[in-house]
């Protein structure tokens, strides 16, 4: 396999100046708010609406995975509790939408900043460890979060809450079962505003110092790279980012409960990162859409779907270990008297 | 010339249980000079540089760096102060190209951070570009800029050990810490890289030098201090301290009728 699609995609953005760069994200971004209209096509999914579909479980799922991806793949902090995030978003939404006149898009900002501020807390407690003790210690926080949800009557136990209201009309659009294709719109905006910020982070300071801390954590605190600040940055953004999708997913579903939050989705997650190749931002994104879309796509066969979708699992991560779109480096190698020495 | 120190060690000890990797070890370091460390292996050199960068908290003793104290520093907070160094067995940022390894630390001045690069400040913008040129110009001082788009893994070794030496500079340090390297280096590399950690040191750099091959050690320092059961046994001008007794002593043996 010699052809590289991560690399000829490159190629042509190297070779690109600014005015194709735009052109061509323009297009992209075009194409991508006229995916609604694959519902006609072969794409469409037999057993489920594929508008909604589009928004849940593909929509939410691609930017959770952009948020693990900063955690996991950028700076190597395996997070088996990311799920937690999500729950913290949705419950912010549920408990904020019924006590108060607040509506979806002003809770957005309040969800993601109390996302972070849990990602931060929990980070400040657990940035110590390193490496599976990291994992296991994430892992309990995530079901420490479903499991005060399920106990506190206050935020309706069990049964969780409902009649979350949808967000309002906004600039003519309306959000509700006939109008969903609005949310995926929305879900589309942030997953841009995001892939951005963690494409203008890769490539400064941020970026340098989780891909150092990645590589050799202490070279990198004896380089100077204040570490424990770079994990808690990298905790707190990939925690908002699953807030943010936390808040969209209440106001959508309308309905919230502890058992949706479960550690499976934490696991699921971390499945489409490296799926799709950690640290690559297409990747994941790429990733994250395949196997999201694939269990739907294939619903009517119903109990076999999820034994295909484990069996896919294996033969990728076998023919493909690193993931799809690997993270590597591209090399330019001059020639030694190339160079002004 | 005035002798102003740059790093003071004062009553060092650093103690693994029951061994004593360093028992007492007083040294000064001179602004400017390339004062070399050397010692028969396990003799505790490495370890200096260990506690020196904040990786071992001494058992006893501390450490002065331009006079202060460097008790309870952080590591990231004692490169920022000006003490970088290498390693003895390459850990660049594989990765990572060489002109970003260099960058990473130079990043340790700069003052943007996570909301500047998101926002793309004026003040993140200037410092990128700031340091870019400046780990480029490190990369052409030590001769491997044509290097600089390589991943580091894919660097010929000797570049690997230039580079952990650029990548050291790149912190901006009063004193850079090298640690064995021209280890596996052929003769003729050896000598290019006296040349080069004199070429350091003439810059204004004051160099500490860990090194094995004595004829690199005699050519370039201007002072040698010796170790041996991490105890400093002699702190001289390398021409005396190559006939020390106690130095020829601890590297080969007592004579058997000596003793």
């Amino acid at each position: 396999m010699n052809f590289n699609l991560r690399d000829w995609g490159a190629s042509i953005w190297d070779k690109a100046n600014k005015w194709q760069r735009l052109a061509i994200g323009l297009t992209i971004v075009a194409l991508l708010f006229a995916a609604p209209l694959l519902e006609k096509t072969f794409f469409n999914t037999p057993s489920t609406p594929f508008i909604s579909v589009l928004f849940y479980p593909i929509g939410i799922y691609v930017l959770m995975a952009l948020g693990l991806n900063v955690v996991v793949g950028k700076s190597g902090l395996l997070d088996l509790g990311y799920v937690a995030f999500y729950a913290v978003g949705a419950y912010t939404a549920g408990i904020l939408s019924l006590h108060t006149k607040l509506n979806t898009w002003e809770i957005l900002p309040i969800g993601i900043v109390l996302a972070m501020f849990s990602g931060l807390i929990l980070g400040a407690a657990v940035l110590r460890l390193r490496g599976d003790y990291l994992a296991i210690v994430t892992l309990g926080f995530g079901e420490i979060i479903r499991i005060t949800a399920l106990n506190s009557e206050s935020v309706g136990g069990a049964n969780g809450i409902s009649g979350i209201p949808n967000p309002p009309t906004t600039f003519g659009l309306k959000f509700d079962l006939e109008n969903q294709v609005t949310y995926y719109w929305v879900i589309l905006i942030l997953i841009i505003i995001t892939v951005l910020m963690i494409r203008g982070l890769s490539v400064r300071r941020p970026g340098r110092a989780w891909e150092s801390i990645r590589q050799d954590e202490d070279v990198a605190e004896l380089m100077g790279v204040n570490t424990y600040k770079y994990k808690l940055w990298a905790f707190a953004f990939g925690a908002s980012v699953g807030g943010a999708a936390g808040v969209l997913f209440a106001s959508k579903a309308m309905f919230i409960a502890p058992n949706i939050f479960n550690y499976n989705i934490s696991i699921l997650i971390l499945a489409f990162v490296v799926f799709g190749g950690m640290g690559n931002i297409w990747g994941v994104v790429t990733g994250a859409i395949l196997l999201s879309y694939i269990p739907e796509r294939i619903r009517f066969i119903s109990d076999m779907r999820m034994l295909i979708f484990g069996l896919l699992l294996v033969v990728m991560m076998n023919l493909r270990p690193d993931g799809m779109l690997p993270r590597k480096k591209r090399e330019k190698i001059k020639q030694v008297g190339e160079s002004n020495e | 010339m005035s002798k102003e120190v740059v790093l003071e060690l004062k009553n060092l000890t650093m103690q693994f249980g029951g061994v004593k990797a360093l028992n007492k070890v007083n040294l000064q370091v001179n602004k400017g000079e390339i004062c070399a460390l050397i010692g028969p292996n396990g003799a505790g050199k490495t370890t200096v540089f260990n506690v020196v960068t904040g990786v071992y908290v001494p058992t006893e003793g501390e450490v002065l760096f331009q006079g202060k104290s460097l008790k309870g520093k952080n590591r990231h907070k004692i490169t920022k102060l000006g003490i970088a160094r290498t390693f003895q067995n390459v850990r660049l940022f594989g990765e990572m190209t060489a002109l970003e390894n260099v960058i990473t630390a130079t990043d340790v001045h700069n003052k943007s951070g996570l909301m500047g690069a998101i926002f793309t400040t004026p003040r993140s913008r200037r410092e990128e570009k700031a340091s870019r040129e400046k780990a480029h110009e490190i990369l052409k001082f030590i001769g491997i800029d044509h290097r600089s788009d390589q991943l580091a893994k894919n660097l010929p070794y000797g570049d690997q050990r230039r580079l952990e030496i650029a990548r050291a500079l790149g912190t901006s340090p009063q004193i850079v810490l090298l640690d064995e390297p021209a280890a596996g280096f052929n003769p003729s590399e050896k000598k290019a890289l006296a040349e080069l950690i004199v070429k350091i040191r003439d810059r204004g750099y004051t160099v500490l030098l860990i090194e094995h091959d004595m004829s690199l050690i005699m050519g370039i320092s201007d002072r040698v201090a010796v170790l041996d059961f991490g105890e400093k046994i002699a702190d001289d001008l390398p021409s005396v301290v190559q006939n020390n007794p106690k130095v020829i002593e601890a590297y080969l043996g007592v004579p058997a009728d000596a003793s």
